[in-house]
């Protein structure tokens, strides 16, 4: 992981130097070992505060939008799951690729730093971190620690479709090998094989616990409407109520609303502060998209052209 | 504080309270520890040093109705809901309680009052229970607050391990300790057990030192740190839904027809409507004065009304937020940057 960050930072200080883009959207250490915070370079002193590491869990490429209307050119940071955003924003015409240079990072896996954290000293310093094949070893300030990938990556990382970026002007490191499974959907097929009371049920006990904060629709790169229904007043579609009923309301319409533009990423159900299972509700999306048009997960490939975002007269309307 | 119950005897103990008040406690819901009522003993959580959302909404309901109308009806039958039978909200952290005083003066003030917080602030009996250790993310001390802080308290349980030393400390306690009290066992060295166990955990709060902030505050309305920092949040409400002083709400009207009810919701100066005007003005349109407000009220504004700390240090925000913005931070850095 040493060559990814001193490349990172040599080519950014490049890009800064030589006015390729004026800011550069990436992380750097967070407030506590287990986390990293986006971090806003646009000047080349700013630069040595960019790191990766198996921490760098957010999704960068939602802070696109809140460029978009700006004439600055940005670079940005992505790994594999975030880079099929870029390919979507850029779809949908929310930014232009001439205002984007993406920095692709090959990624080997992201740690969960939930499981991690009863591991570490969360005081200590980052050091360094090594990338062991089975395991990563964090370099600390206060000791070594071995962590298999088995254990403690994130659940998301075992079926990763694109450990390495699926567009990149500037690839950070070599590109990894695919070594986690495909994607089986085993968890939607435990959801699908319920009956229609257990679903019910399994998603009411999900949806109880909402507080409606709307941290999954914030950190969301396909949620990019100017307006959000669930912002209006006028009409007042949703109650603020926090009842079941309108929790409801909100996840399904929302599932619904970014459905085939929803890139996987994950970050719905990361962010979410009572760990509502976000993601088994967009990948049943997902795989149903997948099934009946047999198009690749949205953003795959730069000219994926969208499953819901064009019309046949032959596509399937079996529940018509 | 002599007197104390053992562990075993906690769930027996709080069946007991149950049967007599409506008993609102911690408890598991796949991985959150959240604060319901009506809880069972067995079903208690003490294990969690911060429950995830804070227990404000035993007052300050996410969501709650004000009155019900109906304008078809001449004197438009505007009818208050009950707030509820008496309760014993159990199992409250130190940091929540002094939260729960913190935003008192906002619902029980000299000018004004608010009749809902102040009927379910009466019709309760806080029992507080100590922390059984210090997260990473908790800075209660830089507050004046502690692990084992009592303030606030009707009746405190002291966390021993195997046992709590139970500390009565109000008359409002008194009844609801009588309710216990076949539970309780005398133990002379419970009180030294309590004074060394403060110290032990008062020495792990993460040290974060306010000294001057609200000085420098002051002065920094216009400050560029707010435009760096804004930068990367994302405006999503959690820090705000999880916090144990946040207070702001909105009120709206849900009605069909003649009939309808007036609500009251939990607002966050991180939605977008949030200051939202007639005409469409907007006074905190962007992440920046968001942003800025939100660490301006708990910094400086609510020392400014009530000379009380807006933030009692209990990590939350820390610890859920999904970008790491963190209050711990700002602190130091609006240090350095003068």
């Amino acid at each position: 992981m040493k060559s990814i960050n001193e490349n990172l930072q040599k080519q950014a200080l490049k890009m800064l130097e030589g006015k390729e883009v004026d800011l550069i959207i990436g992380w750097e250490k967070g407030t506590d070992l287990v986390k990293t915070t986006p971090v806003f370079v646009d000047t080349p002193e700013k630069v040595n505060r960019l790191t990766y590491s198996p921490f760098a869990v957010t999704n960068l490429v939602k802070y696109l939008l809140d460029y978009q209307n700006l004439g600055d050119k940005i670079g940005v940071l992505v790994k594999g799951c975030d880079s099929r955003a870029v390919n979507r924003l850029i779809q949908d015409n929310q930014i232009t690729k001439d205002r984007v240079v993406v920095l692709g990072i090959p990624c080997s896996g992201q740690l969960d730093p939930v499981k991690v954290l009863p591991k570490v000293d969360p005081t200590a310093d980052l050091t360094g971190v090594e990338d062991k094949g089975d395991s990563f070893v964090l370099k600390t300030s206060k000791g070594d620690v071995t962590l298999s990938k088995k254990e403690f990556l994130r659940e998301k990382c075992f079926a990763c479709e694109n450990p390495n970026p699926v567009v990149a002007d500037v690839l950070l490191d070599k590109e990894v090998a695919k070594t986690s499974k495909n994607n089986d959907y085993a968890d939607v097929k435990a959801l699908e094989a319920m009956s229609v009371e257990e679903k019910n049920n399994y998603w009411n006990q999900q949806f109880n616990r909402c507080i409606r904060c709307y941290a999954c629709r914030n950190a969301c790169t396909a949620c990019s409407c100017r307006e959000c229904v669930f912002d209006m007043h006028e009409p007042y579609w949703v109650s603020k109520k926090t009842t079941l009923n309108d929790n409801t309301v909100f996840h399904l319409t929302r599932a619904m609303h970014v459905a085939g533009r929803c890139v996987d990423c994950g970050e719905c159900d990361r962010v979410c502060p009572v760990d509502i299972p976000l993601r088994k509700l967009n990948q049943k999306v997902l795989k149903d998209i997948k099934e009946l048009f047999g198009t690749p997960t949205p953003g795959s490939a730069a000219e994926t052209e969208s499953a819901l975002g064009r019309f046949n007269p032959d596509d399937p309307e079996e529940f018509m | 504080m002599n007197k104390v119950i053992k562990r075993d005897q906690l769930v027996a103990a709080l069946d007991s309270i149950a049967a007599k008040y409506q008993l609102i406690a911690p408890v598991q819901d796949e991985s959150s520890v959240l604060f319901k009522p009506g809880v069972a003993g067995k079903d208690v959580v003490l294990d969690a040093v911060n429950s995830t959302v804070s227990p404000k909404g035993t007052f300050f309901p996410q969501w709650e109705t004000m009155y019900t109308y109906n304008m078809a009806e001449a004197d438009f039958a505007v009818k208050h809901p009950d707030q509820g039978p008496d309760r014993v909200l159990f199992g409250v952290r130190p940091c929540d309680i002094m939260a729960i005083l913190h935003i008192d003066p906002v619902f029980i003030g000299e000018k004004f009052g608010d009749f809902y917080y102040e009927a379910k602030r009466n019709k309760t009996t806080i029992i507080g229970v100590s922390c059984p250790s210090v997260a990473h993310t908790c800075f209660c001390s830089t507050f004046g607050g502690s692990p084992t802080a009592n303030k606030g308290a009707d009746i405190m349980f002291y966390d021993l391990g195997d046992k709590f030393a139970v500390e009565v400390l109000t008359d409002k306690g008194k009844a609801v300790a009588e309710l216990i009290s076949k539970f309780l066992t005398d133990d002379a060295a419970a009180p030294a057990a309590v004074e060394a166990k403060a110290k032990e955990l008062a020495a792990q709060c993460k040290p974060v030192d306010v000294t001057g902030v609200k000085e420098f505050l002051d002065g920094a309305f216009e400050h560029p740190y707010w435009v760096e920092l804004s930068k990367k949040c994302l405006n999503c409400g959690v820090c705000t839904y999880v916090c144990p002083t946040c207070h702001c709400f909105d009120v709206v009207d849900e009605g069909y027809k003649s009939e309808g009810q007036r609500i009251r919701c939990w607002d966050s100066c991180m939605a977008k409507d949030f200051n939202l005007a007639a005409g469409g003005h907007n006074t905190r349109p962007s992440k920046l004065e968001k942003v800025r407000n939100r660490f301006m009220h708990k910094l400086k504004y609510h020392l400014d009304r009530y000379n009380l700390a807006g933030c009692i240090g209990c990590g939350r925000c820390s610890q859920k937020c999904p970008v790491n913005l963190d209050i711990t931070q700002v602190i130091s850095d609006v240090k350095a940057v003068k």
